[in-house]
């Protein structure tokens, strides 16, 4: 039997409990809504409802995601390593915040959570990543008190790789963001209009920013930029390279009610497809510059 | 107040104070630019040096193999020692242009010496030739960028007003060999 099947079995089975239980649900609030005023029975009868209505809602919910980390603590594991040189799967490891915001461009979260994380090589350039979500808190003040809730300002994914050239100091490239540093940044013009128009680049030394960014790296950025939409920010800091990408989107992200199959797990290893796209387009698997 | 004279006055006043800050302001901002331009070209010149060490080291390790290019690196020496201080952009331009002249010929002459190539040594100054060129370029599109942005300023009406006024004139680009826009990647 394809393991596969096997998790896409007992992932349906609890998802059809989550389905049965909605309409208990709805079907017991409905019955003390409509029927609730002439007797008490039908309001006793519509708590019974909805009440087994939710309990097996939390049993279908709770093997769902029993199923959902067993699929990925055993089968995607094993598949990642496969897949990537070194590679190693940590479905419920995330960075740490100082690993996120050693990019010098992204905000402090009030809220902060990462997972999902995978290191391992990339043509020989050692790289990690993990998805990432950070979010600000804000407070509402109202007649009925004051609320406190939480907006997401960055969910994507968040890159490592090592880099191929020694420089000094510091640059980044930004679709949208700014500099967050204690650096004395500056913002520097490249001699490309498109590239200008498109990011942001600001660097600690306007030499480092023409020296990294090479005509062919800008276009191969701009390349990345276009083959994989979201907002990109990258920051080349300390002989690595930082690439922040919000797309709304989670990597080896399981959705309910979609068939766990084939064409699921290829989807996941096209999200990986980037980090080749990164490694190759931007040539960072040639270490021309560096001793041997 | 009333008096239209006074009005006329106030208002030319007006308009020739605006004029004279617009002057001291496109003047300062132009001789930033130049300045600007000038540290670019330091840089390159530092990059011009490091390249011509660089390229010392490689030629004294190939002497035995490439004799031409050592002696026609030995006419380059002969002709760096014999400059004056500042160079100007066209004789950086022909410096670069003789070093990569003897680099060229090196390159062929080792082609049929694979124990040299093999060589760790040789191969770590290859690399750092490379490196040095990669800064060089770097040295150069900043330059050429901020001469760009010079130029394109002093040749707009009104700063070319101004910019003719200070005795400023349109700066030379560093111009690069085809071959050097292209990513450094020397190969044998």
């Amino acid at each position: 039997m394809n393991p596969i099947h096997a998790y896409q079995v007992k992932k349906a089975a609890a998802e059809k409990k989550i389905i049965i239980g909605g309409p208990l649900i709805i079907v017991g609030v409905l019955l003390m809504i409509a029927l609730g005023a002439s007797s008490d029975i039908w309001v006793g009868l519509g708590i019974a409802l909805s009440a087994a209505g939710g309990i097996v809602i939390a049993i279908g919910f709770g093997g769902y995601q029993s199923t959902i980390k067993a699929f990925k603590k055993e089968y995607l594991i094993n598949v990642i390593g496969e897949w990537i040189e070194e590679g190693v799967y940590h479905p419920d490891r995330g960075f740490h915040p100082s690993a996120v915001y050693a990019c010098e461009f992204l905000p402090v979260a009030d809220r902060f959570h990462s997972e999902d994380y995978v290191e391992g090589k990339i043509e020989g350039v050692p790289f990690q990543m993990c998805d990432v979500k950070l979010e600000e808190r804000r407070v509402r003040h109202t007649k009925n008190g004051t609320q406190t809730y939480y907006v997401a300002y960055f969910v994507g994914q968040y890159y490592v790789l090592d880099f191929n050239k020694d420089f000094d100091g510091a640059v980044q490239v930004l679709e949208t963001d700014r500099p967050r540093s204690k650096r004395p940044f500056k913002k520097v013009q490249l001699e490309s209009v498109a590239f200008n128009k498109t990011f942001k680049t600001f660097a600690t030394s306007e030499h480092t920013a023409f020296y990294l960014l090479t005509p062919q790296m800008m276009s191969r950025m701009m390349d990345l930029e276009k083959a994989h939409p979201g907002n990109l920010g990258f920051a080349f800091i300390d002989n690595k390279m930082y690439l922040a990408m919000h797309n709304n989107h989670s990597i080896l992200e399981v959705r309910m009610f979609r068939k766990l199959d084939e064409n699921m797990i290829n989807e996941f290893k096209e999200d990986f497809r980037l980090l080749d796209d990164l490694v190759k387009e931007l040539k960072l698997n040639q270490k021309i510059y560096k001793e041997i | 107040m009333d008096n239209p004279l006074v009005i006329i006055l106030l208002v030319v006043f007006g308009l020739v104070l605006i004029i004279a800050l617009w002057y001291i302001a496109t003047m300062n901002n132009l001789r930033q630019l130049e300045v600007k331009v000038s540290e670019a070209d330091s840089g390159i010149d530092v990059a011009l040096t490091k390249r011509f060490d660089a390229l010392s080291k490689l030629v004294n390790t190939t002497k035995g193999y490439a004799k031409h290019e050592a002696s026609i690196f030995e006419n380059v020496t002969k002709w760096r020692k014999g400059l004056p201080d500042s160079l100007t952009i066209e004789q950086k331009q022909e410096f670069l242009g003789r070093m990569n002249e003897v680099q060229s010929g090196i390159n062929v002459a080792v082609e049929n010496y694979p124990d040299l190539k093999a060589d760790k040594v040789f191969i770590n100054l290859q690399n750092s030739i490379n490196e040095v060129e990669a800064h060089l370029q770097a040295a150069r599109r900043l330059y050429n960028s901020n001469v760009s942005t010079l130029n394109q300023r002093i040749v707009t009406f009104p700063v070319s007003f101004v910019a003719n006024q200070i005795k400023m004139t349109k700066k030379a680009f560093f111009e690069a060999e085809a071959a050097k826009r292209q990513d450094v990647d020397v190969s044998f």
